[in-house]
This record gives structure tokens, sequence and C-alpha cells, in this order.
């Protein structure tokens, strides 16, 4: 076996390097997904979607809720927001003469993730 | 030899093994699921395993701040170890007035516990003006008894021979320690990086006392303040207490073949 070849598959090169690797990869994940956008839809209590509906972002931080945006819903009862730094956030969907959502808890694996949300908010529930 | 099967030993060192690895897997699954410790009836699989508590314990507090904290101390505790207790083993091979009563004193000044010694080393830092800096963060674990000896029993063991060819060939006393005793001495080394590494790495008390305000605290100060921050902090705390271990166990099972043969080497002269 070569110097070089024995040097590379030394396990502190073998393990620090696949580490070194694997941060490297994660970052180059992050960088490519950390818009901060944020997608879902709010529907009713019969399921059909809510135009017009306000949805609350909340960021959790470790004593508190703090307000962080605002948004209402499209034609279509979509909604997104954008530039959201957060990781660990709470969304609630509301509307005049509908009822509310229950406060609804996420998490990301990173600050600014793009996210959409698996089910929509449903009001009134 | 081979008159009874080994299967009953070994089945007993797999017993012992798994209850001694109980708290770490404990550890591990609770960063990872969150659920209480204290829950009854516990729950020896976990269930909904997510690494989202990592994620918090990364963005709550300071954490990269406090791992280079850590690193940096743990780095310059490991060069001064290396240095400076290979220095004071290779002092103790060589003949001087007075070699037994240092032996002596050193290894009664072992017993003198860090506690006993905190405000003098308080002071001292103090006066050097090293108070909340990462030297004066390493200082009190840049030399240890232990290590010095470890590296005079390596140093005891290399054949005199050599030494005195070193000699002849006009080698100083560094560079014989640096040429000839150190590179056959790499199990020693290894013992002194590894006991150095986790002893700076996992210090509690001495960064306690001597750090002022959060920008210079290092994991286990960090792990503390996280504690009193909030109280249902079970998933994150957890994960917080591996994120602190895994460096100390990768450099362990890295190095661990060295560190034993470290740790054992001269045990068995004569």
């Amino acid at each position: 076996m070569s110097a070089a070849r024995r040097w590379l598959l030394n396990r502190y090169v073998v393990v620090f390097g696949t580490i070194a690797a694997v941060i490297f990869s994660w970052n180059v994940y992050v960088a490519t997904h950390d818009d901060g956008r944020i997608a879902g839809m709010v529907v009713g209590p019969d399921g059909r979607p809510v135009p017009g509906a306000t949805v609350t972002l909340r960021e959790r931080t470790l004593t508190t809720l703090e307000p962080r945006a605002t948004v209402r819903t499209g034609e279509r009862g979509e909604f997104l927001l954008t530039g959201q730094r957060v990781h660990h956030f709470v969304l609630e969907a509301q509307k005049e003469g509908v009822g509310a959502s229950p406060r609804t808890a996420f998490r990301l694996y990173f600050r600014g993730q793009n996210f959409t949300l698996p089910v929509p908010l449903r009001l009134g529930g | 030899m081979g008159r009874y099967p080994t299967w009953p030993v070994h089945a007993g060192l797999i017993a012992v093994s798994a209850l001694m690895l109980t708290p770490f897997y404990w550890v591990v699954r609770t960063s990872v699921t969150g659920d209480n410790i204290f829950a009854y009836p516990p729950a020896l699989l976990p269930r909904h395993v997510h690494l989202f508590y990592f994620v918090d314990v990364w963005y709550y507090i300071p954490f990269v701040r406090f791992l280079v904290n850590s690193v940096v101390v743990s780095l310059i505790a490991v060069v001064a170890n290396v240095v400076f207790n290979a220095m004071g083993g290779y002092a103790l091979t060589l003949p001087f007035r007075g070699k037994r009563a240092v032996v002596l004193a050193l290894l009664a000044f072992m017993m003198i516990p860090f506690q006993a010694t905190i405000i003098p080393a308080y002071l001292i830092t103090k006066e050097l003006g090293l108070l909340n800096t990462h030297l004066g963060l390493a200082l009190p674990l840049c030399s240890t008894i232990v290590g010095i000896f470890v590296f005079k029993a390596a140093f005891d063991a290399v054949p005199r021979s050599l030494i005195d060819a070193g000699r002849l060939d006009g080698l100083g006393d560094g560079q014989i320690l640096r040429l000839i005793m150190l590179p056959l001495s790499t199990s020693a080394v290894a013992t002194n990086v590894i006991l150095s590494f986790i002893w700076s790495w996992n210090s509690f008390l001495w960064p306690l006392i001597i750090v002022r305000n959060q920008e210079m605290q290092t994991l286990p100060l960090g792990l503390s303040t996280f504690l009193s921050y909030l109280e249902n902090t079970t998933g994150a705390l957890y994960a917080f207490c591996i994120m602190v271990l895994i460096p100390g166990v990768l450099i362990f099972v890295l190095a661990q073949r060295q560190f034993i043969d470290g740790l054992t080497s001269g045990a068995t002269k004569a």
C-alpha cells in the first residue's frame, strides 16, 4: 500500500473527513433551501378553502410565543409567508364569522427552511 | 485453556456491559423522543423518534460559541500537557540529587483535591491577568502529575543505549526528548492527549469560578445555564448532553488502543 493511500485510509482521516463532508453537504443543502417560505391552506369546517382568512405565525422561543408575521389567504384558501427565520413556530388561522383554527406547532430542521404544511389549517375545528 | 466453554463468561460480560450502557442508552433515547424519564411504565424502545431537540439546542443557546470555547481551551490544555508533562517525565528519568524526594512529593501532591487549591489557583490566575480568558481556563490543567508519570514510565522503557548513542552524536536533552523519547512513546502521548482532553472538556468548577460573561462559557457551563432557563427541557437537555459527550467519546474510541497501551506501559516491568 502506498504512503498516500495508507494516509488516506487512516481512521482519523476517514472519521474526521467523513464528518467534514457531512457538515459541508448539510450546509450546501441549508444554503439552497433557506428562503423561509412557509406555504399552506386554510379550509372551513366543511373542508372547503377559505379565502380572506388571517393566518398568524408565532415563533416559539425558550419562554414565550412571539408574533412574527400575518398574512391573508388567497382565492383558493392558500397562503405563503416568506423570509421567516424560524425553526419552531405556531400557526393559527381565523376569519370573522367562520371561526379560528387550533394553534398548531411545527418544527423545522433549520431556521428559514422552506416548508409546506402537510395538512390545511381547519377553521372552527 | 480450552477445558471450559467461554460462552458463560461472554454472556456475563455482555450482561454487565448492557447494564453499564443502560444510562447512556436512556440519555440517547430521551434526546430523540423527549419522553419523560420518570414515565411509568417505562418504554424500552423509542417511539416517534426525531432530531428536533438537537435543533432547539443549536438555536436556543449560543452553542457554537460554547463549542469554540471548549475546543480552544482543550487544545491549549492538550498541547501544554504533552509539552510540559514530557519535559517533567524526562527530567524524572535523569539522575539528580533529591530525585526520590521529588517523586514522593509528586505522588503525595496527587492526593490534594483541586477544590483545596482552587483559591490560590484563582489568585495566581488573577495576578497573571488571565481571568475570563481561554488561557486562564486552561491554566490549572496545563500539566498534570498523572501525565508526568505516564511519560516517565514510557521513557524508562526506552533503551539507555539509544540515549547514549544520541549523546555521542552530540544531542542535547531537548533533542533527545524530541527526536528519541517522544517518537518511541506514542502510547504515552496518546494517553496524555486523551486524559487532558477529557479533563479539560468536562471541567466545570474552574470555568464556573473564573468566567465572567456568557461569551467565555464552555459547554459544561452552558449546560448548567441551559438548565436554569426552563423547566420543560427534558429532550433538549439530553440532546445537549449528547452534543457535549460526542467529541470526548469520539477521541477516546479513535485512540483507545494507544490509550490503554499508555496506561499499562511499564506496568509489567520488574
